[in-house]
Parts: structure tokens; C-alpha cells; sequence
């Protein structure tokens, strides 16, 4: 028998146009955790559907116990005990819990091959009892929240008896305590003998779970470690192919005049009070455990969802943020969490991207005007240095991180004063993030307030002059940068209110 | 601005902004397909019948379908959106019947024809306003509901009677030529033709249109009034219906209140046809004045040679598949 | 099953339960008033009728419901209907001794291939199921006029063991009833008790993750349609038996019926949702409406815009009462 459970040797995936593999090795020893890690458009959730026979590999081949074998479809790499957990949820959002569990390989009856709703139920209530989970199997899949739900697809893997799992940026969108409570599932799956593939962009994750790491970059393998004998540093420039010796630009704004003021601002179910004043220059952290109610926040300053009670000053004067345009008039700027479904239009050239937001600026008596249109864009994707060939590429052709600069570009087309920049840094690999912070401390030091929501420890840090942090819709705690820790935030995010 | 040795990022580089001319981009539009089946109609309606190629018969064929064309400019909006309006047939029979019992209630005829004109405007204007408040439903199931209601309505007006007795100069609308070969409607149409195009194409308006059909909530997050957008858009819908619903009525001579029943489809054959995607946030005016003129001229051809119309509707059924399977072969750039 | 679901949370159940009480209730008040106006309604005789007329609505309702829950719809089922009648109905008036039941399968397979034709269409060639529809309805119904030459085939050509077929009864049901009850039988099994019919409600609830866990979309994509399309063939033997004629305008637009009635009866038009027990009542409502209101001396005329009125009202309130179950089932997350 092998030494390794898994074995993919030499393995090609091309797509029209992109090579998403390139000659790729990798070796899964039984039972251990592996960390794969690299920037995004690595290869890495390729890599994965290759695994699970989602795609099928130009070349290569893909031993399992040392026997080669032929994965084409999911079913095959199910029957081989494959299971993937995958970054975005492939949940039934309509169905329950347990048909999410069970869904195509439900019990049944032998003969008459009914399917055993008890049964299934049953089963169901103990994987989740097993996981430490403690919700109803026959709740809606929509009701769970996001750690509930890859709780969910656990329980799935552990119901086909799979393995080898793999699990893509399970991490991603946990907070702090749901990330520890997924690192616990992961160790129990391990002891019962299960090989896991975990991908992640944490370095937080790999330290506490994996032995070994594999590095991809752009589409080629580049090596594997035994995770004590690497250090950070090397892993980042095995990621990135450079070395990035500062990841955050050092700031020299200076803070001056206040420009914006929130008074007790609530909506009813999702923040209660919230106070603070911001000064143009100054880099404002929001902070706290997702489902704090800090998007929340920022969008009702940005008029898309109204707030109850409370006021806002804007220089001085008081002022209402019903919509979105009476925020944009204002000279308040957001930059939404989800890129790409609420940042950009993907199948829209980047000029088109650009003007969206000020197509005033553009027109005259509501004629556009192209040719200042394509002005303005490539004035504007020049400024925060795109990386494409032509403001015709469409945004969906550019790697995460140059979609965001593009949605920083639509910000930059209004005259703005305040900006508010919702997890600018989600889902961006390292090199691109660098970059995002680069932009942010020239934005500042050019004057413009800045308020960044953020979940990432080392960013409202490294970013932050002021930091809020935010528990269950109410701010807890307010600080300087100077004495704020990792501990004192955290203390803040997880208490009540002192 | 952004100069950073540390990432590695050293230049700002040039980002063209001038387009390359690609022939294979330029020859590779669906409206140079529509072209062709265009030109290919006219040569096998000229074949079929002798008298088909001549410009008193092909001015006078527009008439025969050029009433519910306007409705097809603004459901391309509508359908851009992503959405549908099948609300439309009903639409016309409600605005149609209360103009047709206005005036022989005793209303003047100008005053009816401007109740007509509100009655779109308030049915279209419902159809928007459920469709933004319910976002939960989609515009299918608004507009199912509504068309039955409206015609509903119509039927509670008029029973299952006509109405007509219209004066003379109403009849123009339908029947009246300019500079004596020149059809009125067709006329008409161009103007309204040309205002859609440019409110489509050149204003910002389009542009969001365009964005909503896209990606809503980008657009929403972009500073877009989408809510008030769509409901101009369906109001907009509700409005062409009832100047079809005058060019209609007018062509009859009376109506009655299962007036343009099945209108709908065509209009939405018409928009589709034209390659706009129902997926929304795709398709060009130009394609969809083509498919116009393709189904209209295709019907009067093959009516000329006495085709009965269900045979009509197999060739249209065909046609409309076969457009929508060839354009998801993703051969063709079909950007606005 | 331990009842362990916490207080305030609403479950799965609980939304669909919701849905159909107020469904229910809605059908008894109206059933009470109908009655208090014409003591007429609730008699044997009417019930029997009123269910006769829903028979046929309610077995295409079925058809839709699992059409919808992928996310699809389809419009030609008039059409196809009118197909398989006429030429049924042809084949009765040439062949008069033909056995009913072959008369039935007739019927059936050539809604099958219609169907399969349709959902060949929208599984191969990602055509929107809403244009394959409607393009295939126009064919259908030309077809339909090709083969008749635009003529009725009328009662006194179809044999009697043919009309037989929706007159006759056993056990003293009606046999429409009876092979209504027999189809929601059936597919309530097929679609709560089979792998199969739970693939259903996966491709409607998500395509993507469908197709990630290796079920085969395009299969169930045309399955559905190919099911859709042997119920409309059934219906149409069924119809035409039933009227004793076959037109080639035969349930024309009456596919819009079938939508409404799937849709008050909770069907979710943006798929993945829908049952057959919530399905029963709003083909129940439906049919009421239908007979009641000439019983209670409501002009014909009126009945199109209040059915119109009930299916905006039955969809708004439904909408309306899911997004009070929303807030108050509001979870502590960020989308």
C-alpha cells in the first residue's frame, strides 16, 4: 500500500484561453491535514474540481491507495470517498437540512426504494449532535447562518464516508469563536482517520490544524513544507513570487477639521446608538465579529437601507440620508463588500464600470458623452494602476484584486469627502492588498475620511488611526490605534458592554 | 499616484482607450443575421407572388403590423431589465373598450382618446409599482394577474359586445396615408422608432436601463434609482400599449374586449427575436426594428399567397428557436 | 422525532403550514357564503360537478408545479393539449371501434414527445424555457390546425365508449375524478418518496450545486418536461372527450390558468418550492371560483377580472406573509 492516499501527478486543465493547471503534483498522506495555500487564480478551486471529477484533467493522472484511477463525474469521486466542501456554499437553500445531508444518496428503502424520511432525520440529528451542533434537521437551509451551514455540508461529507474532504476557504466568512468551533471539527475528523485538504488564505488556519503546506502560483505547483520548518515570509514570496517586506504603507495624513458626525443613530434590529466623528485624513476601523451590524451601518449611512432614529452631521450641518444619491451628493463614497455582485456590472467594460456612478459628470441634458466618458475612465484606471490592456476589457476578465482597484476608480469619479470601504480586502490575494492599502493611505493623505469596516486583526491595525468596535449592533469600544492590541479588540468584540 | 517599489508595482502603465476595429467583431453581430434573413424574406415573398416586390405593396404592409411594433420598443426596455410584461394584449383591450364607451357616452373624441392614453399610463404604472414593492414576485406572475384583471375589466365594461362608430378622422390613424402612399402609422412609428433608439442608446437613462439589467443591486449601490426606473419603464410599456390600442381600434373600426388577445407573445417574439436576451442586460433597438420587420413582413408575405395564419405561427415558433439556439452559440457579440 | 426546534425560529413546516391554512380558510369562508347565497352549492351533485370541471386543471397543475419548481414554466401546454385531442379525436372518428384506453395512450405519447421535444430544447440548447414555450406553442397549434385542416371533429364522430371516458364513473366517481386522484397519488409519491423527484427540488433550489454534487441537471431538466408533456396529452384525450369536440383553438390561453392556479396554491415561480398538498388547494380555489360564481348570479362577464383580482391578491398576500416570517425568523448574519 501507498504511502499516500492520494497522489496527482503531473496534471493539465486548460481552458479556452487560460492554462488553470500547469503540470500541478500533489501528495495527500492518510490522515493528515494539508494546507494548500496561493493567491487567488492560483489554481487552487480548479485543482479541487479536478479531485471531484467537477472538471476533468487534460493530462495527468491521479492515484488513490496507489491505484490509478479515472474520476469523471462527482458521483465517480463519491464513490471513491471524496467529499469537497466548497468556498461558496452549494447548498439547497429552499430544502431541510437533513435532504441537504442526504441529498442523492438518500436512505432507502431496498426493495421498494422509498425513500426513510425518519430515518434520514435520525441520522441527520446525530451527525450534527457529533459536530457539536445543536439546530432542528428539519429547518431550512436559508435559516442557518453561514458557519451553520458549513456545518451542514461537514455533516454531508461525514454521511457519504468520505475519506478524504476537502475543504475550500472554509474560514472565509467565520468569525473568530465559529473559526475555533470549525478548527475542532476539523481535529475530530482527523482523529477518526479522515485526510483532509484544507485551503485557506489564514495563515492563522494552517498554524493551528495543518502539518504539512502546498503552495500553488499561477497554475504551477511550487513546492510543499512541512508547516514548522517554513516560515511566513517564505511562504509569502513562494505565493507571490516577490517579496513583500512591508504590507502596510506608512501613513503621513495629517487629520484635521471633523466633517462627519453620527448622533444615536439605530435601526431597529441591526445597530442601537451608534456615535461617532470622523475628521478628514483619518482612517476610521470599524471593527467586531461579523453579524455586528457593521455593513448594516455603513449602508444606512450610504442611504441604501434607511435608519430609524438619530443624527448626522455632515460639516457642520445637520443633514438626512434617505437614498443613495442624497449620500453621493453629500460627497460620501461606499465601496461595498461584495465586489462583484453588488461593486461591479462583470460584463461591462471597465469605462462603462467607471462612469456608472457619476454619469452626470458625462452627459449633457442626459446625453452621454463618449468621448469624456473614456477620458474620465482611463484617467481613473490609470490612477489606481490597473492591470489591463484597454478600458474596453471586460471587468469580469481582471483577478479580484484589479476589480477592486476598478470599483476604488468608480468612488474616485465623484467628488467625494468621505469614503466608506466595506472589507476592501476580502477575498484579495496578498500582492493586490498591499496595493488596496497603498491606495487607502494616499486617499487619506490627500484628505479624504476614510471609514473601513474590516474583520482581518492585522489591517485595522496596521490602517486604522481610531478604532470602533462593534458587538451586537452597539459600538463597545472606541480607541486610539496607540492603545489598541489584538487582545483589547477582541476582549471588546466578544464582551457585553462595560 | 499609486508608486510603489515594495509590491513590486513600479510604473503606471498606458490603458488604451481607443477601440481596435475587429472585422470578425464588426461581420459577427446578430443584427447582420437578422440582415440576412431579412434580405432572404423579401426574395421568397417575391418568389411566392409577383405583386409582393413593389413600393405601394411593401408601404402598405406595414400596416398590416406595424400597431403593436410600439409596444415592441418599450418591452425591449422591459425585457433589458430582465423582466417581461405579458400584461400588454389586456392592456389595450381595457384602454381600447373605456375609450370606445366614453365616446359613445358622449365624450368628444380628443378627450377619449386621451383617457385611452391615461388608462395605459395607470395600467403600466400598476404593473411597475407591484413589481417594485413585491420584488419577492417576479414580473411574469405581476403581469399574469394583471392581464387577467384588465381584460377582466374590459369584459365587465362591454360584455361581449363591439363599440365602434368612431368619427371619420379617428380612422385616419389606421387607414391614412401622407403624400398619398406613405402610411400614417408607418410614420408614426419611425418617429417613435428614432426616440427609443436614442433614449435606449445615447442617454443615461439607457445606460441604466442597461445596468439594472445587468446587476440591480450594483447599479443600486452605484447611486441607479432603480425602483424609479423600472416604474418609468413599465408606465412607459403601459403607454406604447395604448397608442397601439389607438392604431389598433382605429384599424378595426370598433373594438371589443377580446381585442388583441395573444398580442403579447408577439410583441414579445418581436423583442426576442431581435436578440434581446430575457436574461436581460443584452440586446440592441436596431435588431429589434429588424425582427419587426422580419415577422411583419414575413406574415403579410405569406398571407398574400393565402398561408392560414396558424401556419404562420409555425414558421414564426421555428424562427423564434432557432435565433435564440444560434445566439447561445456564442458566436456573436451582442454588447449594446 | 424529538421536537428540539427552538421557539423562535419558524421553520421549514411552519412557512408552507402558514401558506396553506389561510388557503383553506379562505376556500371554507367562501365555500359558507357561496352556500349562504344558493343553498345549491354544497349539494352532492354540485360537488361532483365542480370537481369534474377542476379534474382536468388540477392533473395539469401537476405537471406545472414540478415545470416551476426547476425554475421553468411552460406555456404550450394548451397547445399540446389540443394536439394530442385532435388527433384522438380524429383517430375515434376513423376507427370507432378503438379501445378508450388506446385512445388514452395516443393521447399520452404524443404529449410525451412534445414535451420531450420541449425539454430537449431547454436541457440541450439552454433555450429560456419561457421562448421554447412559447415558440413550441405556436408550432404545436399550427400543427394542430395542419392535421384538421382547420375543422372541428364534433360528437357525433367520436365514438361513445370514447366520451365515455370522462362521463363514465365507477363506484359512482366520475372517472376524471377518479384518474386525478390516481395522478396526485402517484405524484405525491414520485415526488416526496423517490431520489428522483427529490432531484427535482435540488435543480430548482440550486442549479450550481446540483451540478457540483453530480446530479444530472439536463436529465431532471427534461424529465420534468417530458412529464409535463404527457399530462397535457392526457388532458387533451381527457377534454375532448369531456366537450365532445376538438378544435384547433381547443384551451387556448388556458395555460395561464394552470400558472395561476400553481402559483395561489404556493408554488414559488422562482423555483424550488412547492407542494402537492398546497397544490390542491389552489386548484380547489380555482375550481370554486369557477362554479360558484354563476351560482350566485355573478355575470359571466365578471368572472375573468375576479379571478384576476384573487390570484394578484392570493400572490401579494402570500409574498406579504413570507416576509413577516422573514423578519421575524431574521438570523444573525451578513449576506
Amino acid at each position: 500500500m501507498s504511502k499516500y492516499i492520494l497522489e496527482l501527478k503531473n496534471i493539465t486543465k486548460t481552458f479556452p484561453g487560460v492554462k488553470a493547471l500547469d503540470n500541478v503534483n500533489f501528495q495527500l498522506k492518510s490522515g493528515e491535514i494539508h494546507a494548500l495555500m496561493g493567491e487567488n487564480g492560483a489554481g487552487k478551486s480548479t485543482f479541487i474540481k479536478v479531485i471531484t471529477g467537477v472538471h476533468q484533467p487534460d493530462q495527468g493522472e491521479i492515484f488513490l491507495k496507489g491505484k490509478k484511477v479515472n474520476i469523471k463525474d462527482p458521483n465517480d469521486s463519491k464513490k471513491l470517498g471524496i467529499a469537497a466542501i466548497y468556498q461558496h456554499a452549494t447548498s439547497y437553500p429552499h430544502l431541510s437540512v437533513t435532504e441537504n445531508i442526504f441529498m442523492g444518496h438518500e436512505k432507502i428503502d431496498i426493495k421498494t426504494k422509498r425513500i426513510l424520511w425518519e430515518d434520514m432525520h435520525q441520522s441527520a440529528e446525530k451527525f450534527l449532535k457529533e459536530l457539536g451542533a445543536e439546530f432542528d434537521p428539519k429547518r431550512r437551509m436559508s435559516t442557518l447562518s453561514v458557519a451553520q451551514q458549513q456545518i451542514v455540508e461537514i455533516a454531508k461529507a461525514i454521511s457519504t464516508n468520505a475519506e478524504i474532504i476537502i475543504m475550500d476557504e472554509p474560514t472565509a466568512s467565520l468569525t473568530k469563536t465559529e473559526s475555533e468551533d470549525l478548527y475542532r471539527i476539523t481535529e475530530k475528523l482527523q482523529e477518526i482517520g479522515t485526510s483532509i485538504i484544507f485551503i485557506s488564505h489564514r495563515f492563522e488556519d494552517m498554524y493551528r490544524l495543518a502539518g504539512r503546506v502546498t503552495v500553488f502560483r499561477d497554475s504551477k505547483y511550487i513546492g510543499t513544507w512541512g508547516v514548522n520548518e517554513v516560515s511566513n515570509q517564505d511562504l509569502i514570496k513562494a505565493m507571490v513570487g516577490r517579496e513583500i517586506t512591508q504590507m502596510f504603507p506608512s501613513k503621513n495624513a495629517e487629520i484635521s477639521e471633523e466633517i462627519f458626525r453620527v448622533e444615536k443613530l439605530s435601526r431597529k434590529g441591526y445597530f442601537k446608538d451608534i456615535s461617532f466623528t470622523l475628521h478628514s485624513g483619518e482612517i476610521l476601523a470599524i471593527t467586531g465579529l461579523v453579524g455586528a451590524g457593521r455593513t448594516e451601518l455603513c449602508q444606512s449611512l450610504f442611504g441604501i437601507e434607511r435608519y430609524d432614529s438619530g443624527k448626522l452631521y455632515f460639516e457642520g450641518n445637520e443633514v438626512e440620508i434617505k437614498e443613495v444619491q442624497a449620500a453621493m451628493k453629500l460627497g460620501i463614497g461606499y465601496l461595498p463588500e461584495d465586489r462583484q455582485e453588488q461593486g461591479l456590472i462583470l460584463d461591462w467594460e471597465l469605462d462603462k464600470n467607471i462612469s456608472l456612478t457619476s454619469l452626470d459628470k458625462i452627459s449633457q441634458y442626459s446625453f452621454i458623452d463618449r468621448k469624456k466618458e473614456k477620458s474620465m475612465a482611463k484617467r481613473l484606471a490609470e490612477l489606481v494602476n490597473v492591470k489591463a490592456r484597454s478600458i474596453f476589457n471586460l471587468a469580469k476578465e481582471l483577478s479580484g484584486g484589479n476589480q477592486q482597484k476598478i470599483v476604488v476608480a468608480k468612488l474616485l469619479t465623484s467628488d467625494l469627502k468621505v469614503i466608506i470601504l466595506d472589507e476592501p480586502t476580502k477575498g484579495v490575494d496578498v500582492g493586490a492588498k498591499s496595493a488596496i492599502f497603498k491606495i487607502m493611505a494616499d486617499l487619506a493623505a490627500q484628505g479624504y475620511a476614510i471609514i473601513m469596516v474590516s474583520s482581518e486583526m492585522p489591517e485595522v491595525l496596521g490602517m486604522g488611526d481610531r478604532i470602533l468596535v462593534m458587538r451586537n449592533g452597539e459600538i463597545t469600544k472606541e480607541m486610539a490605534v496607540e492603545e489598541a492590541s489584538q487582545e483589547k479588540i477582541l476582549a471588546a468584540a466578544m464582551q457585553e458592554k462595560i | 499616484m499609486v508608486n510603489n517599489s515594495n509590491n513590486g508595482i513600479t510604473l503606471n502603465r498606458e490603458i488604451k482607450s481607443e477601440k481596435e476595429f475587429s472585422l470578425k467583431k464588426f461581420f459577427f453581430q446578430w443584427e447582420w443575421l437578422l440582415f440576412l434573413i431579412f434580405i432572404a424574406i423579401h426574395i421568397i415573398n417575391s418568389q411566392l407572388s409577383p405583386y409582393y416586390l413593389n413600393t405601394y405593396t411593401l408601404l402598405d404592409a406595414t400596416m398590416t403590423f406595424l400597431d403593436k411594433a410600439f409596444i415592441a420598443l418599450s418591452m425591449t426596455f422591459v425585457i433589458i431589465f430582465g423582466d417581461i410584461d405579458i400584461s400588454v394584449g389586456s392592456t389595450i383591450a381595457l384602454a381600447s373598450v373605456i375609450m370606445a364607451v366614453l365616446y359613445n357616452a358622449g365624450l368628444p373624441m380628443p378627450l377619449a382618446i386621451l383617457v385611452c392614453l391615461l388608462v395605459g399610463v395607470i395600467a403600466g404604472f400598476i404593473n411597475g409599482i407591484l413589481i417594485v414593492k413585491f420584488k419577492e414576485l417576479s414580473a411574469v406572475i405581476v403581469t399574469l394577474s394583471t392581464m387577467i384583471l384588465y381584460r377582466g375589466i374590459a369584459y365587465i365594461i362591454l360584455e361581449n359586445q363591439a363599440s365602434g362608430g368612431f368619427p371619420m378622422w379617428f380612422n385616419f390613424l389606421g387607414w391614412g396615408y401622407i403624400k398619398t402612399i406613405i402610411p400614417f402609422i408607418l410614420v408614426a412609428f419611425i418617429i417613435a422608432a428614432v426616440i427609443f433608439y436614442v433614449l435606449l442608446h445615447k442617454t443615461t437613462f439607457g445606460r441604466k436601463v442597461y445596468a439594472i439589467g445587468n446587476n440591480d443591486v450594483a447599479s443600486l449601490f452605484s447611486g441607479v434609482k432603480v425602483d424609479k426606473i423600472k416604474i418609468i419603464v413599465f408606465t412607459l410599456n403601459g403607454l406604447m400599449a395604448a397608442i397601439a390600442a389607438l392604431f389598433l381600434t382605429s384599424k378595426m373600426g370598433s373594438t371589443r374586449p377580446n381585442i388583441a388577445s395573444g398580442y403579447e407573445l408577439d410583441v414579445i417574439a418581436m423583442v426576442v427575436l431581435g436578440g434581446v436576451s430575457t436574461s436581460g442586460g443584452k440586446g440592441r433597438m436596431i435588431g429589434v426594428l429588424l425582427s419587426i420587420f422580419i415577422i411583419g413582413f414575413l406574415r403579410y408575405g405569406l398571407g398574400l399567397v393565402n398561408v392560414p395564419d396558424q401556419v404562420i405561427l409555425i414558421v414564426i415558433g421555428i424562427l423564434l428557436i432557432f435565433s435564440v439556439m444560434l445566439s447561445n452559440l456564442k458566436l456573436f457579440s451582442n454588447k449594446s | 422525532m424529538s421536537e428540539k426546534s427552538s421557539k423562535n425560529k419558524i421553520s421549514l413546516e411552519r412557512i408552507q403550514q402558514i401558506r396553506e391554512f389561510s388557503l383553506i380558510g379562505f376556500i371554507i369562508v367562501l365555500s359558507i357564503f357561496v352556500q349562504f347565497r344558493n343553498s345549491n352549492f354544497l349539494t352532492m351533485s354540485n360537488i361532483d360537478d365542480l370537481l369534474t370541471n377542476t379534474a382536468i386543471l388540477s392533473i395539469l397543475a401537476v405537471g406545472m408545479m414540478m415545470v416551476i419548481i426547476t425554475r421553468g414554466i411552460d406555456l404550450s401546454i394548451g397547445a399540446t393539449l389540443a394536439l394530442s385531442g385532435m388527433v384522438t379525436s380524429m383517430t375515434v372518428s376513423n376507427y370507432p371501434s378503438l379501445h378508450p384506453l388506446v385512445a388514452l395512450l395516443i393521447g399520452i405519447f404524443i404529449g410525451l414527445i412534445s414535451g420531450a421535444i420541449i425539454g430537449l430544447l431547454v436541457a440541450k440548447f439552454n433555450i429560456l424555457p419561457i421562448i421554447a414555450t412559447l415558440g413550441m406553442m405556436n408550432v404545436f397549434r399550427g400543427i394542430t390546425f395542419l392535421i384538421s385542416g382547420g375543422k372541428w371533429v364534433s360528437a357525433y364522430q367520436m365514438s361513445d365508449s370514447f366520451k365515455a371516458i370522462s362521463t363514465g364513473s365507477i363506484l359512482g366517481i366520475n372517472n376524471l375524478i377518479l384518474i386525478a386522484i390516481i395522478i396526485y397519488l402517484v405524484f405525491y409519491y414520485f415526488i416526496n418518496y423517490t431520489r428522483t423527484g427529490r432531484k427535482i427540488y435540488a435543480v430548482g433550489s440550486s442549479p450550481e450545486s446540483a451540478k457540483i454534487s453530480g446530479i444530472n441537471v439536463d436529465r431532471i431538466t427534461w424529465l420534468v418536461y417530458s412529464i409535463m408533456g404527457g399530462l397535457a396529452g392526457l388532458s387533451g384525450v381527457l377534454w375532448v372527450s369531456k366537450f365532445a369536440s376538438a378544435q384547433s383553438n381547443t384551451a387556448s390561453g388556458y395555460e395561464m390558468n394552470v400558472i395561476a392556479a400553481c402559483v395561489i396554491g404556493g408554488v414559488s415561480i422562482a423555483g424550488g418550492e412547492g407542494k402537492v398538498t398546497g397544490l390542491i388547494s389552489g386548484v380547489l380555489l380555482y375550481g370554486i371560483l369557477e362554479n360558484a360564481l354563476p351560482m350566485i348570479n355573478v355575470s359571466p362577464f365578471w368572472q375573468n377580472a375576479i379571478q384576476g383580482a384573487v390570484i394578484l391578491i392570493a400572490v401579494l398576500v402570500s409574498a406579504l406573509i413570507k416576509r413577516r416570517i422573514g423578519s421575524s425568523n431574521k438570523i444573525r448574519r451578513e449576506d
